[in-house]
């Protein structure tokens, strides 16, 4: 097991969320950033089946078992035993190493994985921490995370051409979906032309946005269930990006939805990082989706 | 009835854009019908629509359009779901914190309110803002009541409330700007369905 000597800001378990429940107001929850949380799976051969989502970092664990870890994502300055590490790649762990994210370099999110998986709790199925219903916790000071030990003797690395880098500007390709209808001519305009910037106003549920307001015709809806990437307007006219933890239902407007990919790695960028929407066809897209759960599959 | 694309892989089914039974029937019906598709990932029906997140390995858009309408249009008729299980809620008025509050309101003694909210058969027209959490309508005009200005930090796990015209249980502690009418120890909040049948008991 892991014993926990920093908890860092906000680290839990996460897998790929819990499916099937949305009609009785259960969010599907799990990892942020599919990207590189299933990039972590896969470098363990698919034998982990969870991972830790580390936000920013803080994190220092110390190791009681050898075993077998994955980490991907964010550049958090991972280091064991105090000596800095690559990720994208899978690392030997032995008893009593100390393996600790000390400063953010890139991205947001880091994940680790580790051979044969977490010892957690599923709630309906998964592993997906989900505060606000009681799934799971935030991982304390303290804590054990407990693993069967297991290691494999290869070292496996994502080949370079696979692994991002996160950049503080990113398009999110967008369908126009839900009401946007009632947003003028002149109202969209604005929408795919402004940069907008990410707030101090992210979490898991969604990522409010600061710049243009963009005002539709008519005033609220009948609550209707959200989609992931769903861009609700609210009364102040500032877009929210609604993410893994969002609200199942919910009575704000709506112009359109994100494309998943896109949502993957703007849970990646930092406050003050811009954005901009861009208009895209169904046909466009479904391609693209299925060329990346494909990949991984 | 229109399905419109919500997400590349979802789609949402919308009917007549009005809160009443005669839609919510409709939406019952639709709801029973798309879950025996399979490859279908979420369904989260609500007051007027549907939303369906699908496997987009296992369908293209034109065909599922398709096999939606199909699957509605052949569903038993619209009458067999016709306001779904019937589910009984016990409830101990003597512990609603607003009570007083709303009889003072509308005229009316609280045994009346009372009276008045175990009078009515209401239907589950939505579930969300928490797990379990049943959207219930139609409360009698006579004590519908807005939400309080300053919504309370906490409201207790199994409480019994009103908003304007519709009431609920709140299925967990939380905050919330609903007015508190009673308590229930009623813990089954998994088996409410759209559409389902509820009445409250004065126990």
């Amino acid at each position: 097991m892991f014993k926990v000597l920093s908890p860092g800001i906000f680290t839990t378990v996460q897998d790929l969320g819990r499916q099937g429940y949305t009609h009785l107001g259960i969010t599907p929850s799990g990892a942020m950033d599919e990207y590189a949380y299933r990039w972590s799976q896969k470098l363990l051969g698919d034998d982990a089946g969870n991972a830790l989502e580390i936000l920013l970092h803080g994190l220092t664990l110390q190791s009681t078992a050898p075993t077998t870890i994955a980490i991907c994502g964010a550049d958090l300055n991972f280091r064991i035993n105090g000596i800095s590490h690559p990720i994208w790649q899978t690392h030997q762990i032995r008893q009593n190493d100390i393996l600790s994210f000390d400063q953010r370099k890139s991205g947001m999110r880091a994940y680790l994985a580790v051979k044969g998986g977490f010892h957690a709790k599923r709630y309906e199925n998964s592993f997906s921490t989900t505060l606000k219903e009681e799934k799971g916790k935030k991982v304390e000071k303290g804590d054990t995370l407990a693993f069967t030990p297991k290691q494999s003797r290869q070292i496996i690395r994502v080949p370079q051409k696979y692994i991002p880098t996160y950049p503080t500007h990113i398009t999110l390709r967008t369908l126009l979906s839900y009401q946007h209808s009632y947003f003028s001519k002149a109202q969209k305009e604005k929408f795919f032309s402004t940069d907008y910037i990410l707030t101090l106003q992210m979490s898991r549920m969604g990522y409010k946005l600061e710049g243009e307001p963009i005002i539709p015709t008519k005033e609220g809806i009948i609550s209707e269930g959200i989609t992931y990437g769903a861009i609700q307007i609210p009364p102040d006219g500032k877009p929210i990006i609604l993410l893994k933890e969002r609200q199942t239902i919910g009575g704000y407007q709506k112009i359109g939805s994100v494309l998943p990919i896109d949502c993957f790695m703007l849970s990646q960028l930092p406050i003050g990082a811009t954005v901009k929407f861009e208009p895209i066809s169904l046909e466009d897209v479904q391609e693209e989706m299925k060329g990346f759960y494909g990949f991984f599959d | 009835m229109k399905i419109e694309t919500a997400s590349v892989d979802s789609f949402i089914l919308y009917f007549e854009e009005r809160i009443c039974e005669e839609v919510l029937d409709k939406v019952q019906h639709a709801y029973h019908a798309l879950k025996k598709l399979p490859y279908i990932i979420n369904l989260t029906p609500s007051y007027h629509s549907i939303l369906i997140e699908y496997d987009i390995f296992k369908y293209d858009t034109t065909s599922l359009k398709a096999l939606i309408e199909e699957a509605i249009a052949t569903e038993s008729s619209l009458n067999a779901h016709r306001q779904g299980k019937r589910i009984e809620i016990p409830v101990d008025y003597s512990k609603g914190l607003d009570i007083e509050r709303i009889a003072l309101l509308h005229n009316l003694t609280p045994a009346e309110v009372i009276a008045k909210h175990t009078a009515q058969t209401y239907r589950v027209y939505a579930i969300g803002f928490m797990v379990g959490f049943a959207y219930l309508a139609k409360v009698d005009d006579a004590i519908a009541t807005p939400r309080l200005g300053t919504p309370r930090k906490k409201v207790p796990k199994g409480s019994v409330a009103i908003a304007e015209t519709q009431t609920a249980v709140y299925p967990q502690e939380s905050t919330g700007g609903w007015n508190i009418i009673g308590h229930t120890e009623f813990d089954d909040y998994a088996s409410f369905e759209i559409g389902d049948s509820v009445r409250f008991i004065a126990i």
